[in-house]
């Protein structure tokens, strides 16, 4: 755990010193309802952000809204200083933002192979290139996408999304419905993605502990706005806060 | 041996339909448009291409001459690469200037946009060629082969083959390159595209291109075999979309087969036409269509797969009408004096009006209310006019009971018509009816043998010796026959609105937003679908023994499908969701007063249609769900504002928060009845596929107790309430007061006591709180009902929201809609699913309070939420899941204090942590 802080820090101190995203004063909602208003926040290259916070409290439309599939209302976000275009979700790709929706909206018909082949740039890496990170799915690779287990299935929204090579990543939800294991071994990865390839990750998760386990920094939305900010070790050491924020005023055992 | 010869001589035209079919499934997997206008863009590049094989370029734009003389005749390949070209820029500028714009409006929208295209397409090249048939040196050697005693026309050979290779060159193209594969990925997910980096636009825009040149080359190779004439290959789109829905839009090989075997089925109908005394003379070529998208359906079933899009459709808004009196008072009079004030085309331009508002009355209920789309009213309007001939001719039936009865053969017909639409719905069911209407038209309306080739006579109406009819001569057009019009256009609207504030009427929008959820308001999808279906019929029975009258001789055009077609594209502009949308159809459609008036003072001559094609076309870029929302979106905005100002603001009642506090021990549980659980869970298993969501989950839920159900996300809640309920395949028994109900559908369980509620809610936005409530409790008279309503709306403490629409409504407020209206019905046993979803911490100590009220009117509940606060708070017993398991068990003070639960919530924490925390 500690080694794990450490080499964050190292990150942190070399290559990871400059802002990579950046919302000021972003609002945005689906429709005619606003789900979060006037945020503001950071995210530095090469760390992962935990976004925490109850259902509904507009984590995902945060996410949606920065990779350019809903339009934002007010404010604006940038990658490396250069303004997003709001509701542009080519735009988006290109100035390198990724997202992993939380329903993966994979190619369900399309094999393993089709479904990296298809999100594949000129002179990035190749779909087998990805082996490496995730070789669990070389025994699918001919399979439909459709036709893999849950874990296996978040595997392939990673590696789809790490073939574009992301400046940064945006992940939702990916623990939703798998095994512990799986989980963990993905978030080593995300890990591993944000300190090898000095990404932003930014990432939403019900799985409190194990989201800041792997996040260098943490934001708990509760109802569109940050109620929460600091170190992962900040609020990993005040759970009390945190649990308030998730679970109401349920009694955790001690 | 005839009969191979036949088939075989149907080749020629199979190919073509399989080549637009082909064409029609390229731009509906790239963009999710059903185009209409395939057959229309087949026609222009066929003729582009004739025109070149003379050495002439055909220029469509007015003001330009003609055509350009190329100087020489060009030679059939470089004629051929040019109209391709011709027909790629043209596919192009479609998506570009018409399609793209509309990538997010309703499927309905962008299909009528399509027609709109159609009829500038037929418009253009009528105007630009001419009605006289072109014909075209032929492409194909033109043998006579005979094998054995069959012989085979080569060319048509040679023809079906070219598209059999055309299919599977784009097989292999959509199969192999890097572009086939990004169609492929963006036909299946819009947002899996985006979050690839791939541009669905860009690749929409090169699949209209190749759509586009395909058509072309079925139009190219069709040239020589059937001369052209516009309207004949407009048609060919009729048996193109049903290879298309044959192969459920999505089966390239499926779909070849099926457009060459309705060729070669329609040349065998043909000749057995000729040979089999009880073949009907006409019109079996055009029920091949028909026949096998019926078979089809009944075979494989299902509709074509939707596209994953971004947004969700929906059809537009449909306004309550606030009073009928004055509106009918109003109509009545502005009517009244449109007829007393004109005289002579002016008059009857009056009464036409009033007939098309008829008819378009009978689309806002089956389609506007209902959501069934339904191309055949025209058709509908058309058996109740031939009908009335015999009627009133032969049987001499007189004046009020013949148009009545004509429309109730109108009614029989309008429920067979319907009855696909309980396999398939959408644009599906439109192919579906259009392909009936196509049969209709050629079976009886073109049928020499019934309809006289001078058209079938109708008697004039008359009642107690006064004359109803429209005259003749200096009379034509009586104001009588305006006054019977009126009255019946007058009746129908009242009727209709009348309908909208019926509970018949808000099961149709029930079923129109969500077939799933108004099921689980025990609304019986089928009976609503079946009764909209035969309502619109015999509202078009009316209108169209209004127009037999109109005519005094019926004749097959007044009714085609292609009139039918643009029936609905102008009742779908003039707002098809309204009953002034509907009269507002029979204002701007072809035969109204204001086309009338056009033509009249402003002299658009020979372009006329075309120009009310591309206003069509705009008239829909601009308002995606037609002109009348925006005026239906101004009518709300007013009564918003004068109901915000009389009420001061009526708001979820907050009157109980503040005297309640959270209790922290739960009333005791009301001891069961001899034993018997309200609910009873026994090894429940659900599987999505290869994951068990569920698995082998029991629970119990006693008399008068409200259980809980908690976990974290993924972990099966939702499944369980989905697979009790009926909307979720499952193993294992559900016990409904010890009474089986795994086996009944879902709005059998609801009748049978079991109501839900949903996670995403499932409110119709267009109807009003009360509305919402009162769908769930169909089938009991009006006024149990409206105790019923009251009763529950008082319940959950909503009664001030009574009459807002609930697409207005906060997120709080519509989570305590949802719940009322499952209440509405009494049920023994409540599921709620995620009721304090999107609630501030007082709204949920409030509706804590509320689910207890409820309770304790008698319904036990199952409570799932991810507020584990407002669960243990409410709920006696409580029952934790994880990843499909129950994990835990109890009252709420052993749930507290369970290590097992917190872990589930929070994750596991590692043990220096826990020791530190």
């Amino acid at each position: 755990m500690n080694e794990r802080r450490a080499t964050a820090a190292g990150a942190d101190a070399t290559e990871a010193t400059s802002v990579r995203l950046e919302c000021a004063g972003l609002s945005g909602g689906h429709g005619a309802t606003v789900v979060f208003r006037d945020l503001d926040l950071d995210v530095h290259a090469g760390t992962v952000l935990a976004l925490l916070g109850p259902n509904g409290a507009g984590k995902s439309t945060l996410l949606l809204t920065l990779a350019g599939l809903l339009p934002a209302r007010a404010g604006r976000a940038t990658v490396d200083g250069v303004t997003l275009r709001s509701g542009n979700a080519v735009a988006a790709s290109r100035a390198g933002v990724v997202l992993v929706p939380d329903d993966r909206s994979l190619f369900a018909t399309l094999t393993v192979e089709e479904n990296l082949e298809v999100a594949r740039s000129r002179g990035g890496p190749a779909p087998r290139d990805l082996l490496d990170i995730f070789p669990a799915l070389d025994k699918r690779w001919g399979l439909a996408a459709g036709a893999l287990s849950g874990g296996e299935q978040q595997m392939l929204a990673m590696a789809r999304a790490l073939i574009q090579r992301p400046r940064v990543l945006l992940v939702d939800e990916m623990s939703m419905g798998l095994a512990p294991l799986v989980v963990e071994t993905l978030f080593d990865t995300v890990r591993t993605i944000a300190r090898d390839h000095g990404a932003a990750v930014v990432l939403v998760e019900q799985h409190v502990r194990l989201a800041l386990d792997v996040a260098d920094e943490a934001a708990v939305l509760d109802r569109g706005s940050i109620v929460l900010r600091g170190t992962a070790d900040e609020l990993r050491s005040d759970s009390r806060t945190l649990e308030r924020a998730y679970l109401g005023e349920l009694e955790v055992a001690r | 041996m005839d009969h191979v010869a036949s088939l075989l001589l149907g080749l020629g035209s199979g190919g073509v339909f399989a080549a637009l079919a082909l064409a029609l499934v390229i731009t509906y997997r790239a963009s999710g448009v059903v185009n209409f206008a395939t057959g229309a863009l087949a026609l222009y590049v066929a003729y582009t291409y004739a025109g070149l094989r003379r050495g002439e370029l055909l220029v469509p734009v007015p003001g330009l001459p003609k055509t350009v003389d190329l100087g020489r005749e060009l030679a059939f390949a470089p004629a051929v690469a040019l109209s391709l070209v011709i027909a790629a820029v043209l596919g192009a500028l479609l998506y570009l200037l018409v399609f793209r714009p509309l990538r997010a409006a309703p499927p309905l929208a962008r299909a009528v946009a399509s027609l709109g295209v159609l009829v500038v397409i037929q418009g253009v090249l009528a105007i630009r060629q001419g009605t006289n048939t072109v014909s075209v040196r032929p492409i194909f050697p033109v043998d006579r082969w005979e094998l054995g005693e069959v012989i085979v026309l080569s060319d048509r050979f040679y023809l079906a083959l070219t598209v059999v290779v055309l299919a599977v060159v784009l097989s292999a193209g959509f199969r192999y390159t890097r572009f086939g594969l990004l169609t492929r990925a963006t036909a299946e997910s819009q947002t899996g595209a985006f979050v690839s980096g791939v541009s669905p636009d860009r690749i929409a825009l090169v699949n209209w291109m190749i759509s586009a040149m395909v058509a072309g080359i079925a139009g190219i190779l069709i040239a020589p075999v059937n001369p052209l004439t516009p309207v004949t290959y407009t048609l060919f789109v009729v048996p193109a979309l049903a290879a298309a829905v044959v192969g459920r839009f999505q089966s390239i090989v499926t779909i070849v087969a099926a457009g060459i075997a309705i060729g070669m089925l329609q040349a065998e109908a043909l000749s057995l036409a000729s040979d089999v005394s009880w073949m009907p003379q006409t019109g079996a070529a055009e029920l091949v269509p028909l026949i096998v998208i019926l078979v089809a359906l009944v075979l494989v079933g299902g509709g074509m797969p939707v596209r994953g899009g971004l947004t969700r459709q929906r059809l537009g808004y449909a306004p309550r009408p606030r009073s009928l009196l004055l509106p009918m008072i109003a109509g009545s009079v502005v009517g009244l004096l449109a007829l007393a004030l004109t005289a002579g085309t002016w008059r009857a331009a009056v009464i036409s009006t009033f007939i098309a508002a008829v008819i378009g009355l009978s689309l806002v209920v089956v389609t506007g209310y209902a959501g069934q789309v339904s191309l055949a009213q025209l058709a509908l309007a058309g058996t109740a006019a031939f009908t009335l001939s015999m009627l009133t001719e032969d049987w001499g039936v007189p004046f009020p009971f013949a148009p009545l009865l004509a429309a109730l053969v109108s009614t029989a017909i309008g429920v067979v018509v319907g009855l696909p639409a309980l396999r398939t719905r959408g644009l599906t069911l439109g192919v579906v009816t259009l392909a009936l209407a196509y049969a209709i038209e050629a079976v009886w309306f073109r049928n020499s043998d019934i309809v006289p080739s001078s058209g079938a006579r109708v008697t004039p109406p008359s009642m107690f010796g006064i004359d109803l009819g429209i005259g003749s001569g200096q009379e034509f057009p009586r104001i009588e026959f305006g006054l019977v019009c009126l009255v019946t256009l007058v009746a129908v609207a009242l009727g209709v609105a009348a309908l909208r504030r019926s509970t018949l009427g808000s099961a149709m929008l029930a079923v129109r937003a969500n077939e799933r959820s108004a099921a689980a308001a025990g609304v019986n999808v089928v009976r609503v679908k079946v009764l909209s279906f035969a309502l619109a019929s015999f509202i078009a029975g009316l209108g169209g023994g209004l127009l037999a009258y109109r005519r005094g001789v019926v004749t097959f055009d007044s009714f085609t499908a292609i009139g039918g077609l643009a029936l609905l594209s102008t009742a779908y502009l003039a707002g098809i969701t309204s009953v002034w949308g509907g009269i507002s159809a029979g204002i701007i459609a072809s035969t109204g007063i204001m086309f009338i008036a056009l033509d009249r003072w402003v002299d658009l001559g020979e372009w006329f249609q075309v120009i009310t094609g591309v206003l069509l076309i705009v008239t829909l870029i601009v308002n995606p769900e037609g002109i009348a929302a925006a005026g239906h979106q101004l009518a709300d905005r007013w009564a918003r504002w004068r109901s915000s100002r009389s009420a001061g603001g009526a708001g979820v009642e907050r009157r109980a928060v503040a005297a309640v506090a959270p209790t922290a021990a739960a009333p005791a549980a009301v001891a069961p009845v001899d034993g018997a659980a309200a609910l009873r869970i026994d090894h429940l298993t659900v599987r999505y596929g290869g994951v068990v969501a569920v698995n082998d989950v029991t629970l119990r839920i006693d008399g008068g107790t409200i259980v809980g159900l908690i976990g974290p996300n993924g972990a099966g809640k939702t499944s369980v309430i989905d697979a009790v309920s009926g909307f979720a395949e499952a193993r294992g028994s559900v016990e409904l007061g010890g009474r089986r109900i795994d086996t009944l559908a879902p709005h059998a369980r609801v009748r049978a006591g079991l109501a839900r509620t949903f996670q995403s809610l499932e409110l119709y936005g267009d109807l009003s709180v009360e509305e919402n409530v009162s769908v769930a409790a169909s089938g009991r008279r009006h006024t149990d009902r409206r105790a019923a309503v009251a009763r529950a709306l008082d319940n959950v403490g909503i009664s001030g929201l009574r009459d807002r629409p609930a697409g207005a409504l906060s997120q709080g407020e519509r989570q305590l809609v949802s719940i009322a209206r499952a209440c509405v019905a009494d049920p023994a046993v409540l599921l709620l699913d995620e009721p304090a979803a999107g609630l501030d911490s007082d709204e949920s100590a409030w509706l804590g309070e509320r689910i207890r009220t409820i309770r304790s009117a008698g319904a036990a509940m199952l409570l799932v939420d991810h507020d584990v606060n407002l669960v243990l708070n409410v709920c006696e017993h409580v029952y934790v899941l994880d990843f499909g398991e129950v994990i835990a068990e109890g009252p709420p003070d052993a749930i507290r204090a369970d290590r097992a639960v917190a872990e589930a919530y929070l994750g596991t924490m590692h043990e220096s942590e826990v020791a530190t925390a």
